[in-house]
């Protein structure tokens, strides 16, 4: 079997959230103990709650952040040994604001070009072939290369992101709701550049995104998340056909098709969330479960292993 | 009996963009329209404009503005503070634009009700408490001595929803209010909105880019193009038989859940929203438009294409359903 692209083992992540002067600062796990990997040419896509540790697990994996235990496989390599240049040619970034995280006083030409200038043995003339490369495997002209991030819509500046990301020929790359700031038809856009560079290129891609429709259609594995655990791993095709675990349920459940007259659905879950510094005991989603039965309270549920993926729920043990 | 807001022939210019350019609409009590359309064609602008809080530089002109039967168009500002936040509140799409930075949650909270109420500040505490735990966040309590960056962007989404309601307003306008939130976060919202609708009778004009939200809980639709509505119908009658080829286009680009083979590439519009100058005419999605033809470029009839279902198109019929 070939290396996988990504590879993560026991990958914890806490964090100390203050709650001023006088209280005492709690503790957040916002992720914790994940495994996994992704082969390489794959997609995984990664879904779940607002604040269940999506952010904090990419930035893990992008070296940015330093995991509180675990470690994280680079195309094979660990990346806590990795000189940062090695690591730039490997994996590469586009996250979700293309607001914020492109520089507003350089021109795009000069952002796209800075991973490759940070290279330092790469000659001015190969910088701009590259650039050019870039933008043209992007869809934007010279002409857009010579403006200002403020001179451009929403989605030519994702374009601009996912062209600084392909700059080095990266192997992997991680997209933090890369379209959530795009409306419908620019993210279409953009999806199909992402689909049609993975052909091209055989890149791998961690996709994290709300928009569980837009997850079925790049995805080939999913991994759903629940307070700072993976709860299941599978398929793309088999979890959309049969989710098994209760959240998963309640995540698909909780899908507004573009179908007048359906209404919004209540699946369930109660309404109130999990407080990621207060984690119940047993399984952790318990307090919600709309499946929650004896053994849930007290014991912790296994990863049980299946055909197609893995999920842990005590139903499926 | 009127609406409860009706915009009539609403134009809104900067220097040289014409943002909004002649947008009719109401919102009946208990009603929930939705604004859709491209980034950039003028969604926030209008709902700005309706609540007099134009950036520096806009300029506002309609035909007839009004809420609950009044004419709001020669408010002074001291007179539409007074509606703001109260009878007719917003939810704004940058959450930090209306939380401020400098005071924590519930001061800010509290503040609503005793400027618009004169509600004693105990009393004011409860109401924020209670309306924190219906949007659904945990220990509202420590959340209200908290200043907004101490909150991720989900949590700070639901302040901004919760302090909206703090007033009972008659009318919300709602700018892509779930946008940063999972889709179980965003059905709870959506339900909270919902039972409002039905126990007070709010009156709501939503506008997102989500068409599955627009699909569920919409009454009407109109979809915006260039700063214009293109087209507006009631939202079955909508998604059933879109005329404009616009709208077409829109609906083409959503991915629907086992409805899309993997790998296939999604529907898209080639192209970009133009750029529209003060006194631009004709079609302004001609250089799109796979109909397109030479009178386009002249003035376009708004014509009645089914019930109660209107488009902005020199196509008689619009595009055949
Ligand atoms: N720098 C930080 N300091 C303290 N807590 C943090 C920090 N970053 C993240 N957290 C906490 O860790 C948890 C996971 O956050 P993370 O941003 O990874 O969530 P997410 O799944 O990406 O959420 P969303 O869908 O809203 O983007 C949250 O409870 C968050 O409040
Ligand atoms: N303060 C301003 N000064 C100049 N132009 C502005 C200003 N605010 C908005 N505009 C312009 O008005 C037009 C409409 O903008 P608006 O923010 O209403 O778009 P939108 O439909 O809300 O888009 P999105 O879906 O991206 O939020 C755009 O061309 C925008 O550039
Ligand atoms: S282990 Fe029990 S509580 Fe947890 S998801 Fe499964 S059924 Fe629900
Ligand atoms: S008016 Fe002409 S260009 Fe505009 S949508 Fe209709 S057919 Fe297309
Ligand atoms: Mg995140
Ligand atoms: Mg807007």
């Amino acid at each position: 079997m070939s290396t996988p692209a990504i590879e993560v083992r026991g990958l914890r992540r806490e964090f100390r959230a203050s709650q001023g002067l006088f209280a005492a600062p709690r503790r957040v796990v916002a992720v914790d103990d994940v495994s996994f990997s992704v082969p390489a040419g794959s997609v995984l896509g990664v879904v779940g709650e607002s604040g269940c540790g999506k952010t904090t697990l990419a930035r893990m994996i992008l070296g940015l952040m330093e995991p509180s235990a675990g470690e994280v496989l680079v195309d094979g390599k660990r990346l806590d040994g990795m000189d940062r240049r090695a690591r730039a040619r490997l994996i590469q970034p586009v996250f979700q604001d293309p607001f914020s995280s492109l520089n507003p006083r350089r021109r795009v030409s000069d952002i796209i070009a800075m991973p490759l200038v940070a290279q330092s043995n790469v000659t001015t003339s190969e910088v701009n072939r590259r650039v050019a490369e870039s933008l043209e495997r992007v869809g934007l002209s010279t002409e857009q290369g010579t403006r200002f991030p403020s001179q451009l819509s929403g989605g030519q500046r994702q374009r601009v992101a996912i062209a600084r990301a392909l700059v080095l020929r990266p192997r992997i790359v991680v997209c933090d709701e890369p379209t959530s700031a795009l409306d419908v038809s620019v993210q279409a856009q953009i999806l199909n550049l992402l689909a049609e560079l993975r052909r091209d290129l055989g890149l791998t891609y961690l996709f994290i995104s709300h928009n569980l429709a837009v997850v079925e259609h790049v995805a080939s594995e999913v991994a759903v998340m629940y307070l700072g655990r993976i709860v299941e791993k599978r398929e793309s095709e088999a979890l959309f056909r049969d989710p098994r675990h209760p959240y998963t349920r309640a995540l698909l459940d909780s899908v507004l098709t573009p179908e007048p007259g359906l209404g919004v659905p209540d699946v369930g879950l109660g309404d109130i969330m999990p407080d990621p510094a207060n984690i119940p005991p047993g399984c952790r989603f318990h307090p919600r479960c709309p499946a929650c039965f004896a053994p849930c309270a007290a014991t912790t549920p296994r990863i049980t292993s299946l055909e197609d993926g893995l999920v842990e729920c005590h139903l499926a043990g | 009996m009127s609406a409860l807001l009706e915009i009539d022939d609403l134009r809104v210019t900067f220097g040289g963009t014409a943002a909004v350019r002649g947008i009719s609409l109401t919102v009946e009590k208990g009603e929930t329209h939705c604004l859709v359309g491209e980034s950039g064609c003028g969604k926030s602008v209008t709902s700005l404009a309706v609540m007099g809080l134009l950036a520096k530089g806009g300029k506002r002109e309609a035909a007839r503005l009004s809420f609950a039967g009044e004419d709001i168009r020669e408010y002074d500002e001291k007179r539409m503070s007074r509606l703001r936040g109260d009878r007719m509140a917003m939810i704004f799409q940058e959450p930090m634009t209306s939380l401020n930075p400098a005071y924590t949650v519930g001061s800010q909270m509290t503040e609503v009700l005793r400027r618009h109420r004169g509600t004693p500040r105990a009393q004011a505490v409860d109401r924020a408490v209670e309306l924190l735990t219906r949007v659904g966040i945990t220990a509202p309590g420590l959340r209200l001595g908290q200043f907004p960056h101490q909150l991720s962007g989900g949590l700070r989404q639901r302040v901004m929803i919760a302090m909206a309601l703090m007033c009972d307003p008659e009318l919300l306008i709602a700018d892509e209010p779930t946008t940063a939130l999972d889709v179980t976060v965003q059905a709870q919202i959506l339900r909270l909105l919902a039972e409002l609708q039905k126990d007070l009778g709010l009156g709501i004009l939503l506008i997102t880019h989500d068409l599955g939200i627009v699909a569920r809980v919409a009454d009407r639709v109109s979809v915006m193009y260039a700063g214009e509505v293109v087209e507006s119908a009631p939202t079955a009658e909508l998604f059933r038989a879109p005329r404009h080829p616009y709208t077409r286009g829109l609906l083409s680009c959503v991915p629907v859940p086992g409805k899309v083979k993997r790998g296939d590439p999604l529907g898209s519009i080639p192209g970009v929203v133009p750029r529209i100058p003060p006194g631009f005419s004709g079609c302004g999605f001609r250089d799109r438009c796979s109909f397109a033809e030479a009178a386009c470029a002249g003035p376009l009839p708004r014509r009645d294409v089914g019930p109660a279902h209107e488009a902005l198109c020199i196509l008689p019929e619009g595009v055949p359903a």
